[in-house]
């Protein structure tokens, strides 16, 4: 009997601070704190950096404003390079996206050796990025190339093609081989989302004569659009910051005409030695890709609302 | 509120493992950069060697490849946990010497220890009057020609001016390979360049300080360059090679002739064992300047070090006659100790001759704060004009321009 009191007690004890609305902020407070430490202390200590004279071994000097900011706006190279991540980030998640769909719809249909077609597709994310990035440059090497080869006996070509010789021919390839590697993940949240709907709802439209494009745009697309937002902001979050393809493969060269911003930053920070302006780089690309997030959340929550 | 405990004193803890520096006594920290598959396995060897003569110090490497050792260094160093020892590039040093963490080393050096070094490759580590560094590894550059594709081209012996090198690439192209084999990326992309430029006589810092890249053998240079390029004297795609891209077109019989350096010897000895090949010196201008490239790597002693004394004992052990051949000779590097160059390895060595031939011309990376920057804007300006996105006397204009903007700080 006393026990049953104790339980009661507690339970009225527990409501009453559930209602007093500090619960939540407590249950947060530990991954928040932890939060602090991880995120916002680097964050902090860029801030630190960016605003001041910083010698090659990031011991700060004098405090600088907003010098460093300045001397990347004056900079073509950061321009040029900022452009290029926008293109990179939408082509690759763009590209990503597009060939993810149709791909999750078919390997979420029954046929046989699905689970075969599955692992190949999901191979690639298995490989590290760096190392897919090293057997592509071997691959697009322009004289002993195995895709020139291949090319060569296809009869496709008659000449050697120097693919990483010139911004023209490496940009793109690298951005395929961006999507290439995109596309495990991006299939993997889409299976997620094809495996919550409901089949019954695929044999009402088809009993009421609707054709499988017509299932597509009025059931699969609408319902899986929750999960075309997660893979839009998450691709765009990986990708934005993806190093690997470009380094292993051009350095961001030649003369800087395949540099993305994280390149452009690591031969300010690492090869010239200017830490000031390479962590002004990284908080540029930090709020970038914060406003980039808000604004998408919230549209995206918008649009779920109405 | 025994969680939030709980997270204050993973903080806590978290904190003081980034500020904990391993420090034992008697241990030495070296951070070693991978020359080769050799380096590692040489450096565990000295230490079986240097523990089992020197018992109470052990030794402690961290191997790092030569793309990232700056970029550990810098972070290290930033965050206080550098090792004792670095190998580093020399033409690093002088950052490292006026940001006060490199320990002189004058009070350790005594004469019969600084007497060991040939004074060519001890020299670019003196700054100010102070020794801040030994010479671990020296180079130079030199001219490999590919034998078999001379004979086939009816070419007698290896060109000795630009222009003949030009006349013996189109023998050469003819007969169906590439001619001159010429590096267009990554690391190294403006050195090579620097080869003909020094020729036409001009050096990578003018009299006054300023960039020569705006002289007119800066232009003759590139303009030679570029024109061997359009004319298919080249491998193709040049921008697209980088130092072993180039190397292993070598070592494939595929180009005629490249500079590079003594290291090639030994890959072709273990890759391409059947290929014949000369090495000769790099070809002369038309007033017969030459320069070759002469680069050191150093090994330093940090200023934070705490074991000092014992970094020092490793650093002679290190220098002394028999480790020095063991370790030159399996890298393919040149001998830095004077009684090591006179073993026979060396002097019946026709392939080293040429090189130790070129070092009165050697020259050796300016010592000037900001060279790795000012090396990457001639990098990028050599990209432009290989690629031909823009005219070499523009972009050359442009690079000096830059340059001399770096300079000015």
């Amino acid at each position: 009997m006393s026990a049953n009191a104790a339980t009661e007690v507690h339970v009225a004890r527990f409501s009453q601070l559930m209602q007093s609305r500090v619960l939540p902020y407590l249950l947060t407070l530990p991954s928040l704190l932890l939060a602090a430490v991880v995120i916002f202390w680097p964050v902090w200590d860029l801030v630190q950096i960016s605003t001041h004279d910083v010698n090659r071994f990031g011991q700060l000097r004098a405090f600088s404003g907003l010098a460093n900011f300045w001397a990347l706006a004056a900079d073509p190279d950061f321009v040029a390079a900022l452009w290029r991540t926008g293109l990179w980030t939408v082509l690759v998640v763009g590209g990503a996206l597009l060939l993810s769909i149709p791909v999750a719809i078919i390997l979420n249909t029954d046929f046989y050796g699905r689970g075969l077609a599955r692992v190949i597709i999901m191979l690639p994310w298995a490989v590290s990025l760096t190392m897919t990035a090293v057997v592509w440059r071997w691959a697009l090497n322009g004289e002993s190339g195995m895709l020139n080869s291949g090319l060569m006996k296809l009869g496709l070509i008659s000449q050697n093609i120097q693919w990483l010789a010139s911004a023209e021919t490496a940009f793109p390839m690298q951005v395929l081989i961006g999507i290439l590697v995109t596309v495990p993940f991006t299939t993997t949240i889409f299976l997620g989302g094809l495996s919550s709907i409901p089949d019954d709802l695929y044999e009402a439209a088809a009993l009421e004569g609707a054709t499988p494009f017509q299932q597509f745009r009025e059931i699969t697309f609408p319902l899986l659009k929750p999960f075309i937002n997660i893979a839009i902001v998450l691709n765009t979050i990986y990708v934005f910051n993806s190093f690997p393809i470009i380094w292993v493969m051009t350095q961001g060269g030649p003369a800087n005409s395949t540099d993305i911003l994280v390149t452009h930053l690591y031969k300010l920070a690492f090869r010239i030695g200017k830490l000031g302006e390479a962590s002004a780089v990284s908080l540029v690309m930090f709020i970038i890709l914060l406003i980039f997030t808000m604004i998408y959340v919230r549209l995206a929550m918008r649009e779920q609302r109405a | 509120m025994s969680l939030a405990k709980w997270t204050v004193g993973l903080l806590a803890g978290m904190s003081m493992l980034a500020l904990a520096a391993p420090a034992d006594a008697g241990e030495v920290r070296v951070t070693v950069a991978e020359y080769s598959a050799k380096t590692g396995p040489y450096f565990e060897e000295v230490k079986k060697e240097f523990e089992a003569a020197n018992p109470g110090i052990t030794i402690k490497y961290e191997v790092v490849p030569w793309d990232v050792l700056l970029q550990k260094l810098t972070t290290d160093i930033t965050a206080g946990t550098n090792a004792d020892l670095s190998i580093i590039g020399t033409r690093w040093l002088i950052d490292f010497v006026q940001q006060d963490v490199a320990e002189p080393l004058d009070s350790y050096i005594k004469p019969e220890f600084k007497d060991r070094f040939i004074d060519t490759f001890l020299q670019p580590s003196i700054m100010n009057g102070h020794t801040y560094g030994l010479p671990i590894a020296a180079s130079a550059r030199a001219m490999y020609y590919n034998k078999e594709l001379f004979e086939k081209a009816g070419i007698a012996k290896p060109p000795a001016t630009w222009t003949e090198l030009q006349e013996d690439a189109r023998k050469i192209k003819a007969v169906g390979a590439f001619g001159y084999g010429l590096q267009g990326k990554e690391i190294e992309t403006d050195v090579y360049y620097y080869y003909a430029m020094w020729s036409f006589g001009t050096e990578i810092l003018n009299k006054d300080g300023t960039s020569g890249l705006s002289t007119p053998g800066a232009l003759e240079a590139a303009k030679l360059y570029k024109s061997m390029i359009d004319e298919g004297l080249t491998e193709p795609g040049v921008t697209s090679n980088n130092r072993e891209d180039v190397q292993n077109l070598f070592k494939q019989g595929k180009v005629g002739m490249m500079i590079t350096a003594p290291f090639l010897s030994n890959q072709i000895k273990e890759e391409a064992p059947s290929l014949k090949y000369g090495v000769a010196a790099i070809p002369a201008g038309p007033t017969g300047a030459r320069g070759t490239y002469g680069v050191t790597d150093s090994i330093i002693m940090f200023k934070n070090s705490k074991n000092k004394d014992e970094a020092w004992k490793l650093l002679d052990f290190l220098f002394t006659k028999e480790q020095r051949a063991k370790f030159t000779q399996g890298e393919g590097f040149l001998p830095v100790n004077k009684e090591e160059a006179k073993m026979d390895y060396y002097v019946n060595n026709a392939d080293l001759a040429a090189f130790t031939a070129l070092l009165p011309d050697a020259r050796f990376a300016p010592v000037i704060p900001g060279w790795e920057e000012i090396a990457q804007i001639t990098s990028d300006a050599m990209q432009k004009i290989y690629l031909g996105s823009a005219e070499p006397e523009a972009v050359l204009k442009e690079a000096a321009d830059k340059a001399n903007g770096v300079l000015k700080k």
